[in-house]
Formats: C-alpha cells, sequence, structure tokens
C-alpha cells in the first residue's frame, strides 16, 4: 500500500466540518468505505445534526457549535481507528429501456465512442455500481464505476426538463433523475424503478454502500 | 380560511427548514430570515417554529375569512387592510372578511407574515412545514402559493394589538470564513474577491443569489470532487460569477468554494434584491460566535419584553 497522506480538516463555520480525504485516497472506492464508517461513527454520538459523506470526503452539521473545538482532533484520531469494512449491503436490479424516446442522447454517445446503439446498452448495463453517496437533488444516488468507454462530456446546452426515471451519462459519471429536473447529462435510458418517495418510511430506495445494476428492458431503435 | 388572492412574484408557507436529511439529498428550506420568523410569531403568540408566509416583492393580496392576529415583518411593502396601513413590525387584529394588500418592496425584497392560531396544513415532511419548491413536497402542494390556495388557521387570540419589535439592522457588508479552496483557485482570486464590490444578478432565488461584478475575472477551470454545500457556501462557477447558495440549494456540489457566510449574516440575503451592491469580509470563528450571540440576545430580549407586555 503506497503511504498516505493526512486527511484534510477544516471549520467551514461556527458549526461545520469538513473532512477531506480526496488526495490521500489511494483508491477512491477504499476510502469511500472508511467515509461510510466515519460517517456512521459521527452519525451515533449524537452530536451532529446532519452528516453528509460526498466524494472521498465528509461534512459534519454540528448541534451546538461549542463543540468544534473538541471535534476537530477527534476525527482524525476516529479515521486512523477506521478500518474499512464491508458494509450489508443491498443489490438493486434496474430494468432499463435504453434508446428510443426515452434515450434521446444514446445515438450522439454511441458516435462519440464509435460504438452502436447495442453496444452502449451492453456496455453500460454489463457493470455493477456501488453507490458512493447520495446529493444534488433528492434520491439522486451518485455511482461508482462507469466503463471508461461511456464517459461523455455533459452536454453544452443544459436540459430544461429531464424525465423522472432518465438513465443518463454526464462525463465519468453515471445515474438516474429521480424528479423531473433540469439536467445536462446525456440522457441514454429510463427506468421504472422508484428511487424517491418522499411518502415512504425511508424516501430514499438506495443508500450508500448498495450496489446497483442496469437490466437491457429492451432496446429502442 | 385563509385565501390567496393574488400571490405576486413568489410566495409559500415556511418554517425553520428541514434538518436531519441532507445524506438524502433532501435540502433544507425555511425561512432565509428564520429571525424575522420568529419575530412576527412572537408577535401573534404563535410558537416560534410555526410556519409563516414568506413573500418575496409584494404586489399580493390575502383574504382571511375570520378574525385574526397577524404581524408582517421583514422589508415594508406599503400593506394595507381596508385603507388602514399595517406597518412592519406591528401586531395587528384583523377581521373577517378582510384582504391584506402588499404594495412592491422597494427597499428589500421579503417579508413575512405570521397569523396568530393552528395552521391546518398537510402533515409535516421530515419534521417541517417549509415547502421544498424544487422537489416538490411540504407546505400546502409542494409548491410555491398559487391564486385560490386556502388553507384553515383556527385562531388563537393570545396576544395584543401594537405590540412591536424590531428587526436586528440590515446590512449590505457579509461577513464570511475562509474556504477549503484558496489553493487550488488562481492566485489572486480570493483577493479579488474581497476587493471587490458585487451586485444581485436578477437570476437569484431561493436557490442562490448569484453575483455580478465589471472586470472582476474570477473565471477558472477548477474542477473538484463533489462536496457538501448548504445554504452560505459560496461557489465560484468556472465563469467568475459567484453563488451564494441559499435555503432551496441542493445538498452536495462540486464548484470551488470561496468561502462560508457566517450564520449570523444569512438573513440579510433575504432583503438583497437584483441590483443590490454587496461585499465580504472576512472574519474569525470567534467573531462568528459574537456575532450569533448578538442575534441571541436580540431575541432574548424580545422575549423578555413581551412577556411584561402581554401581562
Amino acid at each position: 500500500m503506497t503511504t498516505k497522506s493526512t486527511p484534510k480538516i477544516m471549520a467551514l463555520t461556527t458549526h461545520c466540518i469538513f473532512f477531506d480525504a480526496y488526495e490521500s485516497a489511494e483508491h477512491g472506492l477504499n476510502t469511500q468505505k472508511k467515509i461510510w464508517a466515519l460517517a456512521q461513527f459521527c452519525q451515533s454520538t449524537g452530536d451532529f445534526v446532519d452528516v453528509v459523506p460526498a466524494n472521498n470526503n465528509l461534512t459534519l452539521y454540528l448541534k451546538e457549535s461549542e463543540k468544534l473545538a473538541s471535534w476537530l482532533p477527534l476525527l482524525l484520531e476516529q479515521w486512523q481507528e477506521t478500518t474499512t469494512k464491508d458494509f450489508a449491503s443491498t443489490h438493486h436490479k434496474l430494468p432499463t429501456i435504453y434508446g428510443g424516446q426515452h434515450g434521446p442522447d444514446i445515438a450522439h454517445v454511441a458516435a462519440e465512442h464509435n460504438l452502436t446503439v447495442d453496444e452502449v446498452a451492453q456496455l453500460h448495463s454489463s457493470k455493477t455500481y456501488p453507490v458512493l453517496f447520495l446529493g444534488f437533488q433528492p434520491g439522486f444516488a451518485y455511482l461508482d464505476g462507469l466503463d471508461p468507454k461511456l464517459y461523455t462530456p455533459r452536454r453544452s446546452e443544459p436540459r430544461i426538463s429531464v424525465p423522472k426515471g432518465s438513465v443518463a451519462i454526464g462525463g465519468e459519471q453515471t445515474g438516474v433523475y429521480p424528479e423531473t429536473s433540469p439536467g445536462g447529462w446525456q440522457i441514454i435510458g429510463h427506468t421504472d424503478f422508484k428511487l424517491f418517495d418522499i411518502n415512504a418510511t425511508s424516501p430514499c430506495a438506495v443508500k450508500p454502500g448498495d450496489t446497483l445494476e442496469f437490466v437491457i428492458q429492451e432496446v429502442l431503435k | 380560511m385563509i385565501t390567496i388572492v393574488k400571490p405576486g412574484m413568489q410566495m409559500s408557507i415556511q418554517d425553520q427548514g428541514r434538518v436531519g436529511a441532507r445524506h438524502l439529498g433532501i435540502g433544507q428550506s425555511g425561512c432565509i430570515d428564520p429571525y424575522a420568523q420568529i419575530i412576527v410569531n412572537r408577535l401573534v403568540g404563535n410558537a416560534d417554529n410555526n410556519p409563516v408566509i414568506e413573500i418575496t416583492l409584494g404586489l399580493a393580496e390575502i383574504k382571511f375569512d375570520n378574525d385574526y392576529y397577524i404581524a408582517l415583518h421583514g422589508t415594508d411593502m406599503k400593506a394595507s387592510v381596508n385603507g388602514n396601513a399595517i406597518e412592519p413590525g406591528w401586531s395587528f387584529y384583523i377581521k373577517k372578511g378582510d384582504v391584506l394588500k402588499l404594495n412592491a418592496a422597494r427597499h428589500g425584497f421579503r417579508s413575512y407574515l405570521a397569523i396568530g392560531g393552528q395552521w391546518q396544513l398537510p402533515d409535516p415532511i421530515l419534521d417541517s412545514y417549509s415547502t421544498d419548491i424544487t422537489a416538490g413536497f411540504g407546505g400546502l402542494t409542494g409548491q410555491a402559493l398559487k391564486s385560490g390556495d386556502s388553507f384553515e388557521v383556527i385562531p388563537k387570540y393570545n396576544t395584543k394589538v401594537g405590540l412591536g419589535a424590531m428587526l436586528p439592522p440590515k446590512s449590505t457588508q457579509i461577513r464570511i470564513h475562509a474556504g477549503p479552496h484558496a489553493a487550488v483557485l488562481p492566485k489572486d482570486t480570493i483577493v479579488n474577491f474581497i476587493n471587490h464590490s458585487w451586485h444581485v444578478s436578477p437570476n437569484s432565488n431561493r436557490m442562490g443569489t448569484r453575483l455580478l461584478s465589471d472586470e472582476c475575472g474570477l473565471e477558472h477551470d477548477v474542477s473538484l470532487p463533489s462536496m457538501a454545500v448548504a445554504p452560505g457556501s459560496i461557489q465560484l462557477p468556472p465563469n467568475g460569477e459567484p453563488i451564494v447558495l441559499l435555503n432551496d440549494a441542493q445538498t452536495t456540489g462540486g464548484y470551488p468554494l470561496l468561502g462560508t457566510v457566517i450564520d449570523a449574516d444569512l438573513r440579510h440575503f433575504a432583503q438583497l434584491k437584483p441590483g443590490d451592491f454587496l461585499h465580504f469580509k472576512f472574519v474569525t470563528l470567534a467573531d462568528a460566535f459574537k456575532a450569533k450571540e448578538k442575534l441571541t440576545a436580540h431575541l432574548n430580549q424580545l422575549a423578555i419584553a413581551l412577556k411584561y407586555k402581554n401581562k
């Protein structure tokens, strides 16, 4: 294992701490597993209103700003004791219709990489994607592991309205829009899998550490 | 019954917002000026976190089908009922059938309306009545209030007419904490940001106040891994036009941060309207603690004064 530099820890406000392990990461997913473990530990202390993991970093919102000074050194100690462990996670299968009116950008993605529409669907659905964290909008899952052959820049002009359930590629990432919203990613398909339901006991169907798989239902031309 | 006759530019039901669900991507929502919200609620005898109506710009009308105590605070929208002025910062008694009329705000942007009583709204979502306009839930319908929307408030008459309270003073000098990205941004970015005066873009909304400046040159091509953002985070997109995130902001973002607005100064963004000028100043954590204590003291003084006056 390569030597790691120490994560950066900084008070962003009187009640907010930013813990950044990105630059110390020897492998993104391993570091992310440690971030999940640290998040779980922080959550269990009851000192925080919100504990928000993102890409190899963690932001903590304190209930009482008086505890800021004591948490700053504590986090680093805790990190050094944290080991990457695997969580009890759920694997989700998302039936997906690729192309046609459900995937208006799939032809563009295919042309960009000298692939056929079928090959794009095959490549996209042949991977298992770990959920790194949720953010951007309710229930939106940031996924790891898009095949580099499918990396495609975002649209130069974002769409005003991307339909709920759209399966899309943005740069080196892929994801599903949980609600209809504006968006700049390349839309390649659609899933009826419900990622977010505000009236459900747990509003988000997936959680960090879970894995997703897109299953081809149909490839439309 | 409360009926929205004319919502004006934007009107929504808000309380102190929704916390504890940022890790699910669920944002905060809530009043941009939580102090104004607390003060108007106290003037009408409601609990501090009772929902209120946040009114943007004015040009609005609300009809009341019962007798109520009401209070408005925030900017002066030249409000009136039956031709009688409803001054901001005072409790008023209005009669069944009255219509509250608001003109356009001239010196600020938002006003908060409290109605004394029990608001009959759909069940709170994650412990909050705040409307999350972007995600489409909370409040009355999950959306900004529209003409014809109505809801019941069972009146409570446990206050009196003519109670007044001031808001903490306004400022266009915004105090901020240093951010984590000074070293990755082009040289002088932070210095230029602080040394320039900024004006509010018309593209601003409850998600964020977008800032413009002539020839400031903060353009960059820095791309960062996503991190959590919250009201007060000052993002710098590649076009060099900073965005101060507000209550309806997303929970994570990938733009570098110029800093974070101190908690006590976030309320100023409720009153900044397109074209207004502002500038930023770095302060220490200790300064931010003190600023927050000052606001808490303001509320404590009000609580004591109201206790005395209501006797």
